[in-house]
């Protein structure tokens, strides 16, 4: 804010600037909003309206009104609260807290608990895929950057993480896949990162990713030549071995690294 | 097409049923309970007629399908918002006297952070909750139940403040909790 050298000018400027902390307090402090009278904020608002004269001045009365505005909407939100049957005075609920003995509380938490019932269970397919991973896992020795530990089975991703980080959405993903069919059904039979690897870093995960659903549907077909440890992607209808919807599924770990995608692409310019 | 006889249309809703039970009952992702549109893809369009009749099988066990909303998920379509939705099996009022192999002093602690956190509209500064209960429980111990219960899933935290988790929103009468606290 530049200097106002004409006092009255100053005043409103300050008036303004103190109603404005006055919000921001609110927001972050979680203060009562009702403590701001929103009807004098907009008379103040309003007395001053005819006088704004530059940027400056319509800039912060739009920012008085944008904080005007979240205030009110706190004040919905603490009326929505306090008529919710949640509501209750958190000084009571804090001083009965202190009085109960934990044997109570936990009588309390156990007499309002529906606990969820869910079970875990290794099936022998699971057991199988499990022992092909083991299987096609190179020893830890001979992996090192060249071939990174896959991510631990916990923390992989489905789709439902992917739709919350907004990478993708549901009725985008099916699209997403085809597409990826589509390109696979073009360029034939490839080596698997060659297929993969692309511009930046973030389309060849993605890619990598959205590939592994036409593995697991059987719309294409990894062929992996452990010795050169290369692996060779198709799309299914290209494979003449009509075994292959005959043989037992296993999960096979193809690494992907950021350092990987470096060197391609350098031997991508190079070429 | 020939119309469906009613033995067929019965064989294939026990069939559908089945399969929802075990898709429910069995952990398929890290968080347990199946999506909406994971059902819908499984079972087909009538996933929520057939989640019904699971229901009633599952209430003569005292158990129950519950469905958890998305947070700000109220402004979808009802069909929409079902396949945003987890559906879970609960326990529909525990006869077992003790379901949980928890030390008594972390449900203790659990019982009041859940409550401190709803009696302030459901969120709350870390250091808050941590202050509330250190008055009881040495410091270090809050520190790691803390943790422990976002791990677990019934507290969530978001930039230094805690709020209440999709376990609690699952497993925990919140209103009955409150009532039991009070009085």
């Amino acid at each position: 804010m530049g200097n106002y050298k004409n006092p009255g000018k100053q005043m409103k400027f300050d008036e303004l600037f103190r109603l404005l902390n006055f919000c921001k307090t609110i927001q972050t402090e979680g203060t009562d909003p009702f403590d701001l009278d929103v009807k004098r904020f907009l008379e103040t608002l309003k007395h001053y309206h005819k006088k704004w004269k530059s940027l400056e001045d319509l800039l912060l009365d739009a920012d008085a009104i944008a904080e005007l505005a979240k205030i009110i909407e706190l004040q919905g939100k603490w009326i929505k609260d306090r008529s919710s049957s949640f509501y209750i005075d958190p000084v009571l609920l804090e001083l009965k807290l202190k009085m109960l003995e934990p044997q109570q509380l936990a009588t309390a938490f156990f007499k309002s608990w529906h606990p969820i019932i869910s079970l875990d269970r290794i099936t022998p397919q699971r057991l199988t895929e499990g022992l092909a991973y083991w299987n096609a896992l190179l020893p830890l020795g001979e992996r090192d950057d060249e071939f990174p530990l896959p991510s631990a089975v916990e923390s992989t991703f489905d789709i439902e993480d992917l739709i919350e980080l907004n990478i993708l959405s549901e009725t985008e993903f099916d699209d997403a896949v085809q597409a990826v069919l589509n390109e696979l059904e073009e360029r034939g039979r490839i080596e698997y990162h060659a297929f993969i690897y692309g511009a930046s870093f973030e389309t060849s995960v993605k890619k990598a990713y959205l590939t592994s659903y036409l593995v697991n549907e059987g719309k294409a077909e990894l062929d992996i030549n452990p010795l050169e440890e290369e692996v060779f992607i198709s799309p299914s209808y290209t494979n003449v071995n009509a075994q292959a919807h005959h043989t037992q599924s296993r999960s096979i770990p193809v690494s992907l690294s950021y350092e990987d995608w470096l060197r391609w692409r350098v031997r991508q310019k190079r070429n | 097409m020939e119309s469906e006889t009613e033995e067929e249309l019965r064989t294939r809703t026990e069939r559908k049923v089945k399969k929802a039970a075990q898709l429910l009952f069995f952990r398929q992702h890290r968080i347990p309970g199946v999506k909406g549109w994971e059902l819908k893809k499984a079972l087909g369009e009538d996933y929520v007629e057939v989640i019904a009749v699971l229901n009633s099988v599952l209430d003569t066990l005292g158990m129950e399908v519950k469905r958890i909303g998305e947070e700000g998920g109220e402004r979808e379509g009802e069909e929409k918002k079902a396949e945003r939705d987890r559906f879970m099996i609960v326990l529909k009022s525990p006869v077992i006297e003790k379901a949980s192999g928890e030390r008594i002093d972390n449900i203790a602690m659990l019982s009041a952070t859940l409550a401190y956190i709803i009696s302030k509209q459901g969120k709350v500064q870390r250091k808050a909750v941590e202050d509330f209960l250190s008055d009881k429980f040495p410091k270090q111990r809050v520190y790691f139940a803390l943790d422990r219960y976002i791990k677990q899933g019934y507290v969530g935290e978001d930039d230094k403040a805690l709020y209440i988790g999709w376990r609690t929103r699952a497993e925990v009468d919140r209103k009955a909790l409150l009532d039991l606290i009070l009085t």
